[in-house]
């Protein structure tokens, strides 16, 4: 019923091939913007520290908003103590969003950078090898942490912090139920006191089972760091499919098979319910676990303890590592050498590290959610934070240090661990939906990994 | 077939058409408010739930999302973002770059897509199908090149960065050329009779018969670069260049694609609080145009 | 007779004045980086080193990929529980809101807006809350009237609908609007006619509005298709593509190549989708003139 027909515009379908066709042509030919190439120039990539007895500059340091922003934000007034002439141009920015597209493009790259340690490996490329300057103090570092940052023999990361896997558990609930935890040493034990516990509680499902498939390839990845193994070797080979995560998988299809845990997300709705309602009693999980007892589990607070994982067998190690950040020099920066004052004080220095994770405003108890990846720091005599109200006062610094001791060696984790999630995050989950089983897991997520992600490198 | 002529708001549309009366009028009346009210409610409640929550204690949001005890209501979220995100100079970077480029599309876009409804010229289907290759094309892939273009430029972190990439965007031709294409020739051609420049027949007649569609698509742009953060983030990596959708993003890293942070509560405390003073600008914008908007509409109304 | 002429001059330069300042914006902004995409498509960049020749590589690694194809099942799947329901909510809404008359209409149109400029990652937490599976509102109002827990956010069958409805929500408002301005360039005296006739609201939405307002209607469609196949905001805030990938959209699929830095995958990938959105659209497009 249009009244006036405008003048017939070209048909469509004609309009679009034209389209195409150009584009098409346009992109095959090479007159499109040339791919630049960064100097991959791995030998002249080892950052040296600045000579300079009062160095001066400015540097510009990326970190992720939030608490920690604030903590090292504060942290720069005692940095300027010892290096006056250095301005810290401290900004708060969407990391995972923007690091890989600035350093691909080496555009206005900051000099130091918040990272985690499962992204170092893949921007290694574009990163200072830290292993001169670290030198004086890699001895005293947790060994895990100089593993995950290694790659060809350099180290690209200076360590933050460590984050053992701890066991958290309801101890009133399982007082009154009359489980004793302190006679978990592996995890037979603890599906033994899970069992224990379910008869005392009718209904109840005494231990978490990640149901985020990211975060549960997370926490595998900390059984399996308590085995001393992770998916890929130091060469990038999968080692998936290997007894160790047989054992572990069968372990959470028991729990699962046996009706003794709690299917949930971490922290949602479901999760949270069942932690205050005492039906779900064991979390092992890592250190930082500790911020939901103390901010959204207001009705079990105090209830809550922490120990060192059970182990796999007996003797075995009481620790796995789940998650963890370093600090990365990027090569673009302008004033790397100076960042990397900036983060030897932070980290190596007894004032740096105790503004970190000492007493400051933004924690007024301490930062205890990690702990330092530095020996000195790390020490469990002397607690930087103090005892936690929320885990009835436990000394939740010297569970931990202790942990972390326990924590074997490792491998820097690949590059293509998140996309891993697709095939390893994704077939755990079926298997604790009964669909899959542990045999099946292993095998499908190798093949599938090795097509799909391996192969493309 | 009259020569069609801008009208006064003569005209009834739709559903206003004066009919005779009938025994069924109010049902419909109140089936059509119940109606718009239901839907009305299950677009603003998530909203009202952000804005509510913005003054719980952050704990709660997480605990007990869904109620509300009015005696735990402080500004707390609030007072964290202000001090902890530069949420004021992203305000100033919006506004800046909604003026500009608003300005820009909403200008070139009708204009540009005049010549492709109304005119013939080389290479014009050429052109065309290229803009609808565009439109289909997933604006991500794109950022990586155009980065690169803008280190070459010496563009980062700059308004221009922020401003022409996407500015008279291809979906504004396409929706434009769409809406030109409806305005009769005649219109046009009596124009040109009377001694009307072409430049003259666009500004004079053009822009005024389309003024629906133009008032669509303003408060499209508007939206657009507001909720714009995909290069802005990237493009914008000083605190002094970033945007409102930048700050949002650089709080919403904490809590979203699996980052559960150990600051999960006050993170999203703080978001709901940035989320709820970054909806207000906009909202009163939307409520002033409003008035605007229908008054437009009115006196554009074509009629055959 | 010279002032015919030069007019007539001025008549076949206008047009290219008139887009040449879009077609500069347009080549340097859009086309210089598509070009370069294209080529990427055809390279195995990561970002860092030389890029090297692949060839077909990446579109043959795509096609013969599971991945791939279940990205745009799902991406199907969405389209066909958002498109129609979206479409007669809009539909609706803009008819009514079309009436001058009506009341709070001013409230209505603003209101409907409100979902497109609400920051989404502020939304996805209230979507994770209500559906959750446990202790979510939808399953408590289920439960109330006898139905069973449904996993929402948990199962690979309800995922899809619940964010359909996110995205439902988020985008609807626009549609009314493109409605609104299709609408008010109908003439009344079409209905008046008709309301001569007596014809019934419903018969007239149906018989004569909706047959008026194809163009925009089909005009609303192919936006949407285009925003479906390319949805990617919503998945990454609430379900991060799961559970196992089911909401994994064909955007999303996309935008995981990217952020793993596989570059030229990513290019390969969103070329092989403006194939297919086109392929789409042209189907549209023929429906709409087979209804000529």
């Amino acid at each position: 019923m249009q009244q006036h027909q405008p003048r017939r515009p070209a048909p469509i379908r004609r309009v679009l091939v034209l389209g195409l066709a150009a584009s098409l042509v346009l992109g095959v030919t090479a007159c499109g913007p040339s791919i630049n190439e960064p100097s991959a120039d791995a030998d002249g990539a080892r950052l040296q520290a600045p000579s300079d007895k009062s160095p001066s500059g400015e540097i510009t340091i990326w970190d992720r908003s939030g608490d920690l922003f604030e903590v090292f934000d504060a942290a720069i007034a005692d940095f300027n103590e010892v290096y006056p002439d250095i301005t810290v141009n401290h900004e708060a920015v969407d990391i995972d969003a923007k690091l890989q597209n600035t350093l691909i493009t080496g555009t206005d790259v900051p000099d130091g950078v918040f990272l985690d340690d499962a992204k170092v490996a893949g921007l290694a490329d574009s990163l200072w090898d830290v292993s001169d300057v670290l030198a004086p103090y890699v001895d005293d570092i947790a060994e895990q942490k100089i593993d995950v940052n290694s790659i060809n023999g350099g180290v690209y990361g200076v360590p933050y912090d460590s984050n053992p896997g701890l066991l958290y558990y309801n101890a009133a609930a399982l007082e009154a139920a009359g489980v004793d935890p302190t006679q978990i040493e592996t995890y037979d034990d603890l599906l033994e006191a899970a069992r224990e516990y379910q008869a005392a509680v009718p209904g109840s499902q005494p231990i978490h089972l990640e149901q985020s498939a990211y975060l549960g390839q997370l926490q595998l990845e900390m059984y399996a760091s308590q085995l001393g193994t992770s998916v890929a070797d130091a060469e990038g080979e999968l080692r998936l499919d290997s007894p160790e995560y047989e054992q572990i998988l069968t372990f959470l299809d028991t729990v699962q098979k046996d009706g003794l845990g709690t299917r949930a997300e971490y922290l949602n709705p479901t999760d949270i319910a069942q932690l205050e309602s005492g039906s779900q009693v064991f979390y092992p999980w890592a250190i930082w676990f500790s911020f939901a007892t103390q901010q959204l589990l207001p009705e079990t607070a105090g209830d809550w303890r922490a120990m060192p994982l059970p182990a796999w067998e007996d003797g075995g190690a009481q620790s796995g590592a789940m998650g963890g950040s370093s600090f990365v020099l990027p090569r673009d920066g302008e004033n790397s050498e100076l960042a990397w004052l900036f983060y030897e004080f932070l980290m190596f220095d007894e004032a740096g590290y105790t503004a970190v994770w000492g007493p400051n405003d933004v924690y007024p108890a301490g930062l205890n959610t990690s702990i330092p990846s530095y020996g000195p720091a790390a020490d469990p005599a002397a607690p930087l934070f103090g005892p936690v109200p929320e885990l009835g006062n436990q000394d939740l610094w010297a569970v931990a240090t202790a942990a972390s001791s326990e924590i074997p060696p490792a491998v820097p984790t690949p590059s293509w661990w998140a996309g891993a999630v697709d095939y390893l995050g994704n077939n755990l989950q079926r298997m604790l939906d009964g669909e899959m089983t542990p045999q099946e897991v292993l095998k499908t997520s190798s093949t599938d990994i090795t097509s799909n992600l391996i192969d493309r490198q | 077939m009259s020569t069609s002529t801008l009208t006064q708001p003569t005209f009834q549309s739709v559903a206003a058409t004066p009919t005779p009366p009938t025994r069924s009028r109010p049902r419909p009346a109140i089936a059509s408010q119940l109606f718009l009210a239901l839907l009305t409610i299950g677009f603003l409640a998530p909203v009202f739930w952000a804005l509510l929550s913005a003054f719980k204690p952050a704990n709660e949001i997480i605990r007990s999302p869904l109620s509300f005890d009015p005696s735990t209501f402080n500004l707390d979220n609030y007072l964290a973002m202000f001090h902890d995100v530069p949420i004021g100079s992203g305000f100033l970077n919006t506004g800046i770059v909604l003026l500009i480029k608003g300005a820009i599309t909403l200008f070139f876009a009708p204009l540009a897509a005049f010549a492709f409804a109304k005119y013939n010229f080389a290479a014009k289907n050429l052109i065309f199908g290229t803009v609808l290759i565009t439109l289909m094309l997933p604006t991500i892939v794109l950022i990586i090149p155009l980065l690169l273009e803008m280190k070459e430029l010496g563009w980062v972190n700059t308004y221009q960065a922020l401003i022409l990439p996407g500015a008279i965007d291809a979906f504004a031709i396409f929706w434009m050329r769409q809406v030109i294409s409806a305005v009769p020739d005649e219109l046009l051609d009596a124009a040109r009779v009377d001694g009307c420049g072409e430049f003259g027949i666009f500004w004079r007649v053009v822009l005024p018969v389309i003024r629906p569609g133009l008032a669509g698509l303003a408060v499209l742009t508007i939206m657009n670069i507001y909720n714009d953060f995909v290069w802005p983030v990237v493009i914008a990596s000083s605190d002094q260049m970033a945007t409102l959708q930048v700050v949002l993003s650089t709080l919403a890293q904490n809590i979203t694609g699996n980052r559960i942070g150990a600051d999960y509560a006050t993170v999203t405390g703080e978001l709901l609080a940035a989320s709820s003073v970054a909806l207000i600008p906009l909202l009163v914008l939307f409520i002033a145009l409003q008035r605007h908007f229908i008054n437009g509409i009115l006196a554009g109304s074509v009629k055959g | 007779m010279t002032a015919l002429t030069s007019a007539r001059t001025k008549r076949r330069i206008a047009p290219y004045l008139f887009v040449a300042p879009f077609v500069a914006v347009f080549l340097a902004f859009s086309i210089y980086p598509l070009i370069f995409t294209a080529r990427l498509s055809f390279t195995n960049w990561r970002g860092f080193g030389a890029a090297e020749w692949v060839g077909w590589d990446n579109y043959t690694y795509l096609l013969g990929n599971a991945g791939f194809w279940s990205s745009l099942g799902n991406s199907s799947v969405l389209w066909m529980l958002i498109i129609p329901v979206q479409l007669v909510l809009a539909l609706l809404a803009a008819v009514l809101l079309n009436n001058s008359k009506l009341r709070l209409r001013g409230f209505y149109r603003v209101a409907f807006i409100v979902p497109f400029v609400t920051p989404l990652v502020a939304i996805a937490q209230i979507w994770v809350v209500v559906f959750d599976q446990n202790y979510g509102a939808v399953n408590g109002l289920l439960n109330i009237i006898g139905l069973p827990d449904v996993g929402w956010l948990t199962t690979s069958e309800w995922s899809k609908p619940t964010l359909a409805l996110l995205f439902i929500w988020k985008t609807t408002g626009f549609i009314v609007l493109i409605l609104l301005s299709g609408l008010q360039s109908i003439d009344a005296s079409v209905y008046e006619a008709a309301s001569l006739d007596g014809a019934s609201p419903a018969r007239k939405l149906w018989s004569m509005t909706v047959p008026l307002l194809r163009r925009t209607i089909m005009f609303a469609v192919i936006l949407q298709t285009l925003a479906v196949f390319q949805m990617f905001a919503e998945p990454f805030v609430v379900t991060q593509g799961g559970p196992y990938g089911s909401t994994t959209t064909a955007g999303y699929y996309l935008y995981n190549h990217i952020t793993r830095a596989d570059l030229g995958t990513g290019a390969a990938n969103s070329f092989l989708l403006v194939i297919i959105v086109m392929a789409l659209s042209l189907v549209f497009v023929r429906l709409l003139r087979a209804k000529d």
